[in-house]
């Protein structure tokens, strides 16, 4: 077996299918398909279909299933991704090993499959596992399909056929470890620096990102930096890069004091990117810098960490920026896509652009000038005592739209079914420090306080799945957690852990490294190349063509796992009263929030009510309302009629079926119209489309104890 | 025709007794428990708590949320998944009697009652074992 260093090429190509073939010259509009990770560059997750409405939702048939087990080593638990539709062919990513697959749109039917084999440096990734999906790319001849490795390679494909673009790159591929204004650290191989979010692609110009391991644990205050880049669609080629931590010659290097901004590393953009293509505006949503709640390395404001920031689509040069939290202490990544929406504001047309975010506070600027478009006053914050901390005075609040979840902890927040469970609640509560949005994290000691008791950090709020916009009605639907409650407590980190003062811990525990989601999970970790299946050793190399395996069979291949939604009738794990969440209900919702006006315009309680909740003993004999239930994973989609979004838990329903609901509301009321059954909670945002006169929605679920699949829906057939 | 009806209400009557028994009954016992739960600290607190709370990479593993994932589902579910997927750095890792101590541990941290008799390490036998977040 030839040995060589770079990636390995697997490819089925499913011989006598080709993928336009079976398709007729469909008219291509931008209504019917869905050509990007949201709907649009504005990633308004919107589209006017109407066929699926709320006189028929629950009707909704299963039209295929894609399992997506077997794109990999093991099993997957945790896919996040959502498919693109175009021309009648689906492209999304799936498996541990993060592979794309082209599905016909109709049947589902696999097309072409394609997976990269990375060895060692897909073992080292801090972001593994199947990603969030692909970006698309035509020029009304050729047609492409891009996607970042877990290695953190940027890959162009024919959509037609899956085999990499030779002409882009080098054979198809570039190393987005090189060529990024700084050498990655210790080496290519196990530099840590990835992505795990859909390229995002506007004209000729591909966008990328990068993301690092969870940040509650880091290994050193210094870490590589999250550059953003535009590459040519066409030869793979660099075109500008924007420093997300400025370099000293560049402005905001001064907000890094002691010269902070040398070392630090993170800062990176992991979610989706937004493209106003007209006006050739780039919104970047920047997360933390590193050490997500100890800043004492880096005092100052810590400029773009946290910020919004646009830059110029042909030269990635700022054009404007506004940090949305000084000197970043919770976690508070801008994790939403910006919503690109054209508003009217007391009679004036503005071009605005809209972020939800973790904290609950949906944020609106003028997407031109950068200019809030209802005040946002610097407002004094509360102030910590970690050793060696800096702290900022004020942290920007938006006077309007009001925030539309939980952000802070009050006694009024603790669980209130009966007085006695909320002195309960109060008794347990007694050793942590808990206030308003901006509360900082304590050091943690065995006497009080334990942590400083947070909603609307690192869970969010709302997280990665981002919201969905209406351009009819101007309106933003967001779900978010309002009670996925994060203790924050910081411990002295042991030198053999970490060179930072403080990382995040509990006192009378033993400080760990802190794990994230799917990290060494992955087709190639550890195990899996220990076992012979993974590409490592022997197995790396590059081949391709068809009748090559993509991996291993994995009939005996250990699962990986992640389940996606942090479990939690209320979040907060443990943090329970008599098995009850702290947190009183709502534990998440969906919000309707006007942008004309920055009001909400009705908020429900999104999830069913929990089993453990429903029939526990201490709550027999009172109405509960619908409570919702807790998760960051729940992203929406909005059509002509409908708000649509599925469960973060299983549940039993009225008809003693076990399942997670996919839910549609009324978009104009917020009333429920319908709903259908699935098997495992939804774990990648829903989307939609028209193919041959029917409208499908697709959407990915996957948890505990069920491996992912995406799941397409539609009406039944009356013929 | 009758016969396979007959046959069908005999596999039903397997399948129900395959299931009559719940995480209730005292499936576990205290010593077992204790062995995961010191398993648990070894190979499982880094990504879910020390006190299974869970974390940003990984869910709690007591409490309600835990609970609706996995009521009506068996033991044998719960036990199948963690010795497949975990610890998810190096799966199959532990060998099936540790993740009968560590599944004992888990049913000990959601207040199912410990018995006299350890769990079982066999799936087939675990899967007999229906969890029920509520005593019926």
């Amino acid at each position: 077996m030839s040995k060589c260093p770079g990636a390995l090429y697997a490819l089925i190509a499913i011989a006598g299918i080709a993928v336009s073939s079976a398709q007729p010259a469909a008219a291509q509009t931008k209504d019917t398909e869905w050509p990007t990770y949201g709907a649009d560059l504005a990633n308004t997750r919107y589209r006017p279909l109407d066929q699926i409405n709320a006189s028929n939702f629950s009707q909704l048939e299963l039209a295929w299933v894609f399992k997506t087990d077997n794109l990999g080593t093991r099993p997957e638990y945790k896919l996040e991704g959502t498919p693109l539709m175009v021309k009648g062919v689906l492209y999304a990513t799936g498996g541990t090993r993060r592979s794309v697959v082209a599905l016909d749109a109709a049947s589902g039917e696999v097309l072409w499959v394609h997976g990269e084999h990375e060895g060692e440096r897909a073992m080292a990734a801090p972001r593994q596992l199947s990603g969030r999906g692909v970006a698309y790319w035509t020029d009304g001849k050729e047609e492409r399909v891009l996607y970042v490795t877990p290695g953190y390679r940027l890959v162009a494909l024919d959509a037609k056929t899956g085999v990499p673009v030779h002409t882009f790159g080098e054979n198809g591929l570039v190393d987005l470890k090189l060529n990024d204004d700084q050498a990655i650290f210790p080496d290519l191989t196990t530099g840590e620096i990835g992505l795990q979010s859909a390229p995002t692609i506007a004209g000729n110009t591909i966008i990328i990102g990068a993301s690092f391991r969870e940040g509650m644990t880091p290994k050193s205050m210094r870490n590589n930096k999250g550059y953003v880049r535009g590459f040519d669609v066409r030869t793979g080629k660099r075109l500008w890069i924007f420093h997300t931590i400025p370099t000293k010659t560049e402005p905001g290097y001064d907000s890094w004091l002691n010269g902070s901004a040398e070392y630090t590393g993170n800062t990176g953009v992991w979610t989706q990117i937004s493209v106003d293509e007209k006006r050739g505006l780039v919104y970047l949503p920047v997360e933390s810098p590193t050490g997500d709640y100890y800043g004492g390395h880096r005092p100052g404001n810590d400029l773009y960490g946290e910020s919004l920031v646009c830059v110029d689509l042909k030269t990635g040069e700022r054009k404007w920026h506004f940090q949305l939290v000084h000197h970043p202490l919770w976690d508070m990544d801008i994790s939403s896509a910006p919503i690109l929406a054209d508003i009217t504001v007391e009679g004036r047309a503005v071009p605005a652009v809209a972020v939800p975010s973790k904290q609950g506070i949906l944020y609106v600027f003028d997407r031109v000038t950068g200019k809030p478009v209802w005040p946002i006053e610097e407002k004094p914050a509360p102030q910590g005592d970690v050793p060696g901390e800096w702290y900022s005075p004020t942290q920007p609040i938006p006077s309007k739209p009001p925030a539309y979840a939980r952000n802070g902890v009050a006694v009024d927040d603790l669980i209130n079914f009966t007085p006695a469970l909320r002195d309960q609640a109060q008794t347990l509560i007694a050793k942590y420090r808990i206030g308003p949005v901006f509360t900082p994290p304590v050091e943690s000691k065995l006497d009080g306080p334990l942590a400083t008791l947070t909603l609307g950090t690192a869970s969010g709020g709302t997280n990665w799945p981002g919201g969905s916009y209406d351009p009819e009605t101007h309106t933003v639907y967001a779900y978010a957690c309002n009670a996925c409650l994060t203790p924050i407590g910081l411990m002295k980190s042991p030198k053999e852990l970490s060179d930072m003062a403080y990382v995040a811990g509990t006192a009378g525990q033993e400080v760990r490294m802190r794990a994230g989601p799917g990290e060494n999970a992955g087709a190639d970790s550890v195990a899996a190349v220990a076992a012979g299946r993974g590409a490592g050793g022997g197995r790396a190399g590059r081949g391709g063509g068809a009748g090559r395996g993509a991996a291993a069979p994995a009939e005996s291949a250990p699962p990986a796992a992640a389940p996606p939604a942090r479990a939690g009738g209320g979040g907060g794990g443990g943090m329970t009263v008599q098995g009850l969440p702290l947190i009183k209900p709502p534990y998440a919702t969906i919000s309707a929030i006007n942008l004309d006006r920055g009001e909400i315009v009705w908020q429900v309680a999104h999830g069913e009510t929990p089993d453990a909740i429903k029939n526990n003993p201490a709550l027999k004999g009172l109405d509960i309302p619908r409570t919702g239930q807790s998760g960051y994973n729940i992203g929406t989609l909005v059509t002509k009629s409908l708000v649509i979004a599925g469960d973060s838990l299983i549940t039993t329903t009225s008809s003693a079926t076990r399942g997670a609901m996919l839910r549609a509301y009324d978009k104009t009321s917020g009333k429920e119209v319908g709903a259908v059954t699935m098997p495992a909670p939804q774990s990648g945002s829903p989307m939609t489309y028209m193919w041959n006169g029917r409208q499908y929605i697709v959407i990915a679920i996957s948890g505990g104890a069920y491996s992912g699949e995406y799941r397409a829906y539609r009406l039944p057939d009356e013929r | 025709m009758r016969k396979r009806l007959t046959a069908m209400a005999f596999a039903a009557a397997v399948l129900m007794a395959q299931t009559t028994r719940s995480v209730w009954d005292g499936v576990y016992t205290a010593d077992q428990a204790k062995r995961g739960q010191d398993l648990y600290s070894k190979e499982c607190a880094s990504c879910h708590g020390s006190d299974l709370t869970g974390g940003e990479s990984a869910p709690a593993l007591a409490g309600p949320g835990f609970l609706s994932n996995w009521t009506t589902l068996t033991v044998g579910d719960l036990f199948e998944r963690t010795r497949v997927s975990m610890p998810e750095n190096n799966p199959g890792k532990l060998s099936r009697a540790q993740v009968a101590d560590l599944t004992a541990y888990l049913l000990s941290a959601n207040r199912f009652p410990a018995g006299k008799t350890e769990l079982d390490k066999q799936t087939e036998v675990l899967k007999q074992i229906r969890i029920d977040a509520e005593k019926k």
